[in-house]
């Protein structure tokens, strides 16, 4: 059926350059956290090396890197690697409220600590692929198995943070100390 | 020739639509996980595994270093509790309550999720420094110029939000579990 004018065929135009829309929104918001150059991530592996613990600069209107932080809490990092090694990761359960979460490369959270998991003032878990994790639970001793707390990645790159709680705005320099002793370090794998 | 010139005008509108549309829907919260407390918003699963896909897009996008599920919970409002946009032209008082936290903190932001300079130096109230009542219920005010009490200075001109924080709560992030009451009223006092 041949239409009568040319003007016939302009729903057909829009129903395509809707239908592309939508297709283009969707594979955009898909992959998005798979070509993001100016996530978290790359902004926190500019500002120090892997395993390295780096503190934070305060959320001031100073500093524009990371947006919805709170002024009320100090914040370190450390990134991790995990093709090198399980990564042991101990931080200082302060006076005040200290969590430590553990965030994989595109923008998701996989696990969380707060200072009410702490043992003898220090909070402490062993980060590591599932393979890793898998590897340390099979070499443990069955008599007296190992306490720690063993988190499986769900990738082998990201980074942990660490959050300190300032009551006040005098305190604040005592919730970056707290922050400053999150430590990162390789942890051995069984022979 | 002019056929051509129709498809590849279809295909730029379709593209510079797809573009649009997807700017806008990752300007703010994700549509699928947002609930609603009042005039506060809750993007429940955004410190979790389980974050959609629009989610993660406005986390990787902004450069958010998002708030595990287990650490605490944000909440943030662009409007007073009538719906109206926060405006730096007026007063609002907030209060008398948050829900249950071991701490809590009250801040401004601007519309990207920075504190604003002012001359007071003051980006927010923590739940261990605030003035309260005998009851312990507490207002704070939000205003450009100096108020009495817990004064929360509006540094620039334009909209602002509120970023309710609160650490160590016992509620889940999901809708439903905040009740409406708990959660600190936005009430504009005044406007110039």
């Amino acid at each position: 059926m041949r239409p009568k004018s040319g003007g016939s065929y302009l729903g057909v135009y829009l129903a395509a350059a809707v239908i592309l829309a939508a297709l283009v929104h969707f594979v955009v918001v898909l992959a998005a956290p798979l070509v993001a150059s100016d996530d978290a991530f790359q902004r926190l592996a500019a500002l120090g090396d892997v395993n390295a613990t780096v503190l934070l600069p305060r959320a001031d209107p100073s500093q524009e890197a990371f947006p919805y932080g709170d002024p009320a809490v100090a914040m370190s990092f450390c990134r991790y690697d995990l093709a090198s090694g399980p990564i042991r990761v101990a931080a200082p359960a302060g006076r005040s409220f200290a969590s430590i979460s553990f965030h994989a490369r595109r923008g998701l959270v996989f696990y969380s600590l707060t200072d009410k998991a702490a043992a003898h003032g220090v909070i402490d878990a062993v980060i590591g692929t599932p393979e890793q994790v898998q590897a340390l639970a099979a070499n443990d001793n069955e008599e007296d198995p190992s306490r720690d707390l063993r988190v499986a990645a769900p990738a082998p790159q990201g980074y942990v943070l660490m959050r300190a709680f300032s009551e006040s705005p005098s305190l604040y320099p005592q919730a970056e100390a707290e922050a400053k002793r999150l430590a990162c370090r390789p942890e051995p794998m069984p022979k | 020739m002019i056929a051509f010139l129709k498809i590849l005008l279809t295909m730029a509108a379709g593209l510079g639509l797809g573009l649009f549309i997807t700017a806008y829907a990752l300007s703010g919260t994700s549509p699928f996980d947002s609930a609603r407390v009042g005039p506060w918003i809750v993007s429940a699963h955004a410190g979790s595994m389980e974050a959609d896909p629009y989610t993660r897009a406005i986390i990787e996008r902004s450069g958010q270093i998002p708030l595990a599920n287990g650490e605490g919970i944000q909440m943030i409002a662009w409007t007073d509790d009538a719906g109206r946009m926060l405006n730096s032209r007026c007063v609002y008082s907030v209060g008398p309550r948050v829900p249950a936290a071991h701490y809590w903190t009250l801040s401004l932001i601007d519309r990207r999720g920075f504190p604003v300079g002012n001359l007071a130096a003051r980006y927010g109230f923590r739940s261990s420094e605030i003035l309260r009542s005998g009851g312990g219920d507490f207002v704070i005010t939000v205003a450009a110029e100096v108020q009495p009490g817990n004064w929360l200075p509006i540094g620039a001109a334009g909209r602002f939000g509120l970023a309710l924080r609160l650490y160590d709560s016992p509620l889940g992030a999901t809708a439903g579990e905040i009740d409406r009451s708990a959660a600190p009223r936005i009430v504009r006092t005044a406007c110039e």
